[in-house]
């Protein structure tokens, strides 16, 4: 897709104004509230967030609130639907002249990763199968992180969590929520970083343009679940789109395209050994068959890829 | 029974010494609660854990609110009236505080008569990497001063609490807390097990009727956007990030973009400012900037330094 006409070409073309306020009860160095920031500076206060159950429920404690526009709390399976009441009744209010088109407001889902790939799943497929009008950002932390870092469906093979405590970590595999998405051929679908700015808000100006069920699924390191130190957040991030274990990718056009191709790239133990729900990997053999097949994994993917 | 309050920081595992403790009395025959308090369980955030170990069975619940241990992990919190250090402090309840300022300072900082027991902070939980094992070190003060737990039980609770870590991360704490228990001595029982609280002398509660409002009233809707900047959440932080603006490129804000945050803001004059009442020292800034214009600064010594009481 041709580059012309974006806005977003380096980063002096950023907003420099924070509009996210500060003050949430977030950890520090949360990759999760990173990423939330770095879209409400580009989509601003035109919107209503519609919040999963999850560690952003902690976002809005009354009377306490970071958005300038308005927030809807649901149940942890419910915010499409949420989404989708709150998008029929300002199509209703916009339809009979009660709301100026120009005070439309943008419609999101802000969902952990427990319920964006388990209980959520259904009520999505629903919305998708609808056609909402809707961007749902998924934040994902690879576990159930605000009630202690329990295993989730996007949880990685190997990862210790404290409901995977063994020596071999998490047995299952993470599921793979973007084809689930891309397989419902969505308007617009992609992974972002957001140790990776320009890529996010490229993607997000993208998505601006279009309409429909759109979404974002966002890498976000945690400090406190993963077991590093929060000014590392930014550089896991990083180290996980160059060792390819995060592609950055989008559907668009029924197509999936790759926004990020890492030139050269680093091994996974490079990701993994910065982390501590890792370090058990690297202390016995069969960690380290376990290394061996994440890594053998990573370089199937990209071999499909080219 | 006796009441233990344990004061920390997120990260300093406060309630992995409430539940060393806890264990530690359970193990000698004891009835025990040990909780953490439920809040902002976030890592610098002021944390809570409660433990009450009582020979008949415990009829009091919730928080403790006249304590007689009180062991606090950290000696910034001291001057923070959110972490409520002193609250419900009578004339036998015993301050047990890791610190390196003498006692002498703290009684006349504090004002307190009570007994305090000042506990020079052992190397293990110095810098940021240490932090961790403090819940470890203060569970085996409480358990010397408190005096009803012998080593080995105290031992024995550190294993059944901490077997699922890494041997060596088990092995460190249990030799910590055995040098801890150690060194603590001459404060054997300073704690007294104080007999149980009759409830009749509690004051019946006054209480208030609450009206059924209209939901337009009583609903729970926020009409004003950014309130959550009321919360100063600078509290939460153990280091500060100090930017040298001299050194400052005053590039696309680096800083400023990756503040998960949004407590760093850029001026007409491109330069970058931390928000000191918000910015919850994460430092990702430090690891950030790319020309190295932004350092971590304890925060003890970024406040003097702020009020000109040492140089920059």
């Amino acid at each position: 897709m041709s580059e012309s006409g974006m806005q977003y070409r380096g980063m002096e073309d950023f907003p420099s104004t924070r509009l996210f306020g500060s003050g949430t009860p977030m950890c520090a160095g949360c990759g999760g509230l990173l990423v939330i920031h770095q879209l409400y500076d580009l989509l601003g206060s035109d919107t209503v967030f519609i919040n999963a159950a999850g560690c952003m429920t902690l976002l809005s404690v009354y009377p306490y609130t970071p958005f300038r526009g308005s927030w809807l709390y649901t149940a942890m399976a419910s915010a499409p639907a949420g989404a989708q009441g709150v998008r029929d009744a300002l199509d209703i209010l916009l339809e009979s002249d009660r709301l100026r088109r120009e005070e439309n407001l943008e419609v999101v889902v802000l969902t952990g990763d427990g319920a964006a790939y388990g209980m959520g799943l259904s009520a999505t497929s629903g919305a998708l199968d609808r056609g909402l009008d809707f961007i749902y950002l998924c934040y994902d932390n690879e576990g159930y992180g605000n009630t202690g870092q329990q295993y989730s469906p996007a949880t990685p093979h190997g990862a210790a969590t404290s409901t995977s405590r063994g020596n071999g970590g998490f047995r299952g595999n993470k599921k793979d929520l973007f084809s689930l998405w891309a397989a419902h051929n969505p308007p617009y679908a992609a992974t972002v970083s957001a140790s990776e700015p320009l890529d996010l808000a490229r993607k997000v100006e993208k998505l601006r343009s279009l309409r429909g069920p759109r979404m974002l699924l966002a890498f976000s390191p945690c400090p406190t679940g993963w077991g590093f130190e929060p000014a590392q957040s930014v550089m896991i991030g990083n180290l996980a789109v160059q060792t390819g274990i995060w592609p950055l990718k989008e559907f668009i056009g029924g197509k999936v395209e790759h926004t990020v191709l890492p030139e050269k790239r680093l091994p996974v133990e490079e990701y993994l050994k910065r982390q501590g729900r890792f370090a058990h990997l690297f202390a016995s053999s069969a960690g380290r068959d376990i290394i061996a097949e994440l890594q053998g994994a990573v370089d199937r993917y990209w071999e499909g890829v080219r | 029974m006796y009441r233990i309050r344990f004061h920390g920081r997120g990260g300093q595992g406060m309630k992995t010494a409430g539940r060393i403790l806890g264990t530690s009395f359970f193990l000698e025959g004891f009835d025990v609660q040990d909780a953490p308090r439920y809040g902002a369980e976030r890592r610098g955030a002021p944390i809570f854990a409660y433990v009450r170990a009582s020979r008949s069975v415990i009829q009091e619940r919730g928080v403790i609110r006249r304590p007689s241990l009180v062991v606090v992990a950290d000696d910034t919190l001291a001057g923070l009236p959110e972490a409520d250090v002193l609250g419900g402090q009578s004339a036998d309840t015993v301050m047990a505080i890791l610190s390196d300022v003498p006692e002498g300072t703290w009684r006349s900082r504090l004002n307190l008569d009570s007994p305090i027991v000042c506990i020079p902070r052992p190397d293990a939980i110095k810098g940021y990497a240490g932090q961790a094992m403090a819940g470890v070190c203060c569970a085996a003060v409480a358990a010397r001063l408190c005096g009803s737990i012998p080593k080995s039980t105290l031992a024995r609770a550190v294993r059944e609490e901490l077997g699922f870590l890494a041997p060596s991360v088990l092995e460190r704490s249990l030799s910590e807390a055995s040098r801890m228990f150690d060194s603590l001595a001459p404060y054997e029982a300073v704690v007294r097990d104080r007999p149980d609280r009759e409830f009749s002398c509690d004051n019946p509660p006054g209480w208030v009727e609450l009206f059924h409002d209209a939901a337009a009233v009583a609903a729970p809707v926020i009409f004003g956007g950014l309130t959550s900047r009321l919360l100063k959440t600078g509290m939460w932080r153990t280091f500060r990030p100090v930017i040298d603006t001299a050194r400052c490129r005053r590039c696309w804000w680096l800083c400023s973009s990756f503040c998960p945050d949004s407590a760093i803001h850029v001026g007409d004059d491109g330069i970058p400012a931390i928000d000191y009442e918000h910015c919850k020292g994460c430092l990702v800034c430090v690891a950030r900037c790319p020309v190295h214009a932004i350092s971590a600064v304890p925060e003890s010594r970024g406040v003097r330094q702020e009020n000109g009481e040492e140089a920059v």
